[in-house]
């Protein structure tokens, strides 16, 4: 038998009382509590589609343990539109056309959520960087940086 | 040229993308059915070995459902079934009965309650092994006499075929007399040139849930292209009534070509079901999805002869490509890749000779292209060569020589032929030429410092669907059920499948059109093979093309009972009726064409059917394009070469692509855009090596060390630039052609144009690695000062 412990996390603003498998990546735990929206590409780190906001920080939930998320607030994709900001980056990925097959998208707007919350005033190019770490095989990213700048901008213009 | 002034046609909607960015998008890994059972698969080590026994008894002790060989049909099969049968080579079942053959082939497979367990039990699996060869891993070592066969014999179709010198099958095909056409030239010039393997890195992994169903039929959904064929697969493996498979259509990661064949796990998934009475899920790790499948790769030695004035007079045009262990569609490869030569240049006379070879390595298959950015790369690099050569402008001795309007495009090799109707070729030429600045261009020894600029250009093309006046060999319709509903909303029900470039957004809008219905009235959803009928495969560039075009087929059918029936209530003949849309209303309107404020909506006629029991207006049919018509594409491309470390950047470029009307021209360019990017990992980054000793994949499954374009490697956003053709396409719907895989085709080729222009090298093998740069620059530099010292001494 697997051991297991107990965590107690939030996740979408909701608080999760659960057990944990000693190992389980945290990537796993969501995803065996139903979060599907959190995607698996690699599970070693190298491509970002697992990506969440842990405490305001992008992570990669694949490398980190679901024992470290405990007594942390987790934010997915599906919790985005609670926000304003996060709205907006939806709607901009979809205006954008920077979405094809999807599977990337959860993960890049999750970097793109955090990155945005801490940088105010990104220019494309540093969008660019904040982005490198999560891969996209279909769009070659120009209109997934265009829909992150388009929000930087807004909010820039709404201040 | 037809003008035409469209609804929705054209115009930026995108509103079925809403489910990927809040997270509710399902895609097969996400399926998940109460009391389902995890399944993991066993997978060899060795590259080349004989399966003496699998002993699962342990594992099925720990509580385990097990599989191994000796439970599989004996049923010989090939995953991908659009080629006709008689066609099709026949070389695998669903494990391997007597051995491996190469490292990665699933052997066993297991699944339990959970994930864990089902690891667990995996390891207690015992696996006896008998002979043991030395991988293939070359073609070369392949073809050597001595070399152990790694089939003694397959089918092709129901014919027993014994297998001679691992080669898998050949292509030979001749036009006109090549060794006249050879005499009549003044130059002539031959170089070989190689493409790699590469992986599809589609960034969702290939999955498979199977329910077992009460009337002995099963329900799967899976990572698929093409439902329909998956369907007729299974119930073939399965020995199952072909109504007794329903396959599901879920929304698919990415696939790039990975999945038009049915995938190696999902008759996996359905044997352990079948045998567990539960449902069961498989999703492959990264690593299993490495060892699954490859982009073919090509070596092609091309001999092309020209006159003087730069008309072309014969082409040779030898290729090998090695396949792996098995044979997924390399007959039909062979045919394309025959074609897209052929239809690059009016080579007037030509020989096509191709192999392909078995390996001890992972099965290749289509991958954004099927063979055309591979022989792309050697006709658009010996173009440039020969232009040289001859002291012409590269564009000018294109223009002189393309394959355009009125001539014969191969648009599935030489049996699925079409007459090119639309053509963009020298606008997109020209046109690029001036956006690029062409005749700024300065020559290799010109230029000087440690950081060289160059510019390249290359053309190509693809076809879009694969039909033709005659069938061939190639199976391809598609079709649809449209209905109107009681409000005057539309629901499409097809198989067609979209990777996410737009294919139903694009059937949508020619719905939307032909109903005059408002874009967002029209809804397209993730079916099943029971409730649609068949459509061949999102391949093959055929989406909007074939599937659009069987769509608008059935929607026009479905007006024409639309105003057949509106023609009752006005009390009058359908001709003399007008459909058009009402945006105000947000609905479609019917009207006598003379008094058109005598309008009902759509919706008033659909309830009024209803009300009646007239009905639904709804329509049922498939189609068959009878034409294959090429979308062209071209790269400008600029280079940085860094001469000190040989790293390449992307400082500009500007493509032109020709798709005749374009339905979606955000994700149209989004398409050209992802297809440069993986262009760029094709010319610059990304192979699949091997260890030649063990047949072992060098990254060892894992992504780390599998590079592929980041953000970082793209050219600034801005230096981006995309244009499209002014075209119209005849035979298209609403005119429209395809663009996917012609996006890809000379992304390679400009990129090696561009590169031989910055600093004077031309490289004949893909990747261009910093590493062979700086190699290949340090032998140029060598020779000339060997040059120089000796032009000193002969001035004493
Ligand atoms: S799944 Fe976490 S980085 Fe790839
Ligand atoms: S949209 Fe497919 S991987 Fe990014």
């Amino acid at each position: 038998m697997m051991e297991e412990y107990p965590i107690e996390l939030t996740i979408n603003g909701e608080k999760i009382v659960s057990t944990a498998k000693a190992e389980e990546s945290l990537l796993r735990f969501l995803r065996r509590h139903g979060f599907y929206e959190v995607k698996g590409g690699c599970e070693k780190g190298d491509c970002g589609t697992c990506t969440v906001i842990m405490n305001g920080k992008a992570i990669k939930s694949c490398i980190t343990l679901a024992g470290q998320a405990n007594g942390k607030e987790i934010l997915t994709v599906r919790g985005l539109e609670k926000e304003e900001s996060g709205r907006k980056l939806q709607e901009s990925f979809v205006q954008h056309g920077a979405i094809q097959c999807g599977f990337c998208t959860a993960g890049m707007l999750m970097t793109a959520k955090a990155y945005l919350d801490e940088n105010h005033q990104p220019n494309k190019v540093e969008i660019r960087k904040a982005i490198s770490g999560n891969l996209c095989r279909c769009t070659g990213y120009k209109k997934i940086v265009e829909a992150i700048y388009a929000v930087a901008e807004e909010n820039q213009k709404s201040k | 040229m037809e003008k035409q002034q469209f609804d929705f046609v054209g115009k930026d909607f995108a509103i079925k993308n809403v489910g990927k960015v809040t997270g509710k998008e399902v895609y097969s890994g996400d399926v998940s059915i109460p009391g389902q059972l995890y399944a993991v698969v066993l997978r060899s080590p060795y590259a080349h070995a004989e399966i003496k026994k699998v002993d699962y008894s342990e594992a099925e002790k720990m509580g385990a459902i097990c599989i191994g060989p000796e439970d599989v049909p004996d049923y010989l099969y090939n995953e991908r079934i659009v080629s006709i049968p008689d066609k099709t080579y026949r070389d695998r079942t669903v494990l391997p009965k007597d051995k491996v053959r190469h490292v990665g082939e699933a052997l066993a497979t297991c699944a339990a309650e959970t994930e864990e367990e089902a690891l667990a039990a995996l390891k207690k699996i015992k696996v006896e092994w008998g002979r043991k060869w030395k991988p293939l891993v070359t073609l070369e070592e392949a073809m050597e006499d001595e070399a152990p066969p790694i089939h003694d014999y397959v089918y092709l179709g129901e014919e027993k075929v014994k297998i001679k010198n691992n080669i898998a099958c050949t292509r030979d095909i001749e036009v006109g007399d090549m060794e006249r056409g050879f005499e009549e030239a003044d130059t002539v010039v031959e170089r070989t040139f190689s493409t790699p393997r590469i992986y599809h890195l589609q960034m969702e992994t290939k999955s498979a849930v199977c329910v077992p169903e009460a009337d002995g039929g099963i329900t799967v959904w899976v990572t698929s292209q093409g439902i329909h064929n998956v369907r007729i697969l299974l119930g073939n493996i399965f020995n199952l009534p072909l109504n007794k498979v329903n396959v599901k259509r879920v929304t698919l990661g990415g696939s790039f070509g990975s999945s038009i064949q049915m995938n190696s796990i999902t008759p996996i998934c359905v044997a352990l079901a079948l045998k567990a009475k539960r449902p069961v899920k498989l999703v492959s790790t990264r690593e299993d999805d490495l060892y699954d499948h490859a982009k073919y790769p090509l070596i092609t030695k091309l001999k092309v002869g020209a006159k003087k004035d730069g008309t072309l007079t014969a082409a040779h045009c030898r290729v090998w490509v090695e396949i792996g262990g098995h044979n997924i569609q390399a007959y039909p490869y062979l045919g394309c890749v025959a074609g897209w030569f052929a239809s690059l240049y009016r080579w007037k006379n030509l020989k096509y000779e191709g192999k392909a070879v078995y390996t001890n390595k992972v099965p290749t298959c289509a991958m954004q292209g099927y063979g055309n950015p591979q022989i792309n790369f050697a006709v658009e690099s010996l173009m440039d060569i020969l232009a040289e050569e001859l002291g012409m402008d590269p564009i000018e001795l294109r223009l002189k020589n393309y394959v355009g309007k009125g001539e014969e495009f191969w648009g599935q090799g030489p049996t699925v032929r079409s007459i090119i109707r639309s053509c963009g070729v020298e606008e997109m030429l020209v046109e690029g030429a001036k956006l690029a600045e062409w005749e700024k261009r300065t020559l290799p020894l010109e230029k000087e410092g440690e950081i060289r600029r160059g510019i390249g250009v290359a053309r190509g093309f693809h076809t879009s669907g694969t039909g033709g006046p005659n069938p061939g060999e190639t199976i391809d319709y598609s079709g649809a059920t449209i209905k109107i509903n009681e409000d005057g909303s539309v629901d499409v029900l097809t198989a067609l499948m979209d990777h996410g470039g737009g294919t139903w957004e694009a059937a949508a809008k020619i719905v939307a059109e032909v109903l005059k219905v408002p874009y967002e009235k029209v809804g397209i959803y993730n079916v099943d093979t029971r409730t649609t009928v068949f459509d061949v495969n999102t391949h093959a560039t055929r989406g909007v093309y074939c599937g659009g075009g069987a769509v608008k087929y059935v929607a026009e059918k479905v007006k024409e009972l639309l105003l057949n029936y509106a023609a009752t209530l006005f009390k009058d003949l359908p001709e003399n009726l007008e459909l058009s849309c009402n945006h105000e209303l947000g609905q479609a309107v019917i009207y006598p064409r003379e008094i058109p404020e005598n309008y009902k909506t759509l919706g008033e006629i659909a309830e009024y059917a209803h009300i009646t029991s007239w009905g639904t207006l709804a329509y049922t049919a498939t189609l068959r394009q009878k034409n294959c018509p090429p979308c062209f594409i071209t790269h400008f491309v600029e280079v940085e070469v860094n001469t000190r470390t040989g790293e390449i950047s992307i400082p500009r470029a500007v493509i032109l692509g020709d798709s005749g009307t374009i339905l979606n021209p955000a994700l149209w360019e989004g398409q050209i855009i992802g297809a440069f990017s993986r262009g760029l990992g094709f010319a610059l980054l990304e192979e699949t090596k091997y260890d030649l000793k063990e047949g072992k994949l060098e990254c060892k499954g894992m992504i780390t060390d599998y590079k592929i374009p980041t953000t970082l490697e793209m050219p600034k956003l801005d230096n981006l630039l995309v244009r499209s053709a002014h075209t119209y396409e005849p035979t298209g719907p609403f005119g429209a052609k395809g663009i996917g895989e012609a996006a890809l085709s000379s992304v390679g080729s400009a990129v090696a144009n561009a590169i031989y222009n910055a600093i004077g090298i031309r490289f004949y093998e893909l990747p261009i690695t910093p590493e062979k740069v700086l190699k290949a620059w340090k032998e140029k530099e060598r020779e000339e000062s060997q040059e120089r010292v000796g032009d000193k001494l002969n001035e004493y």
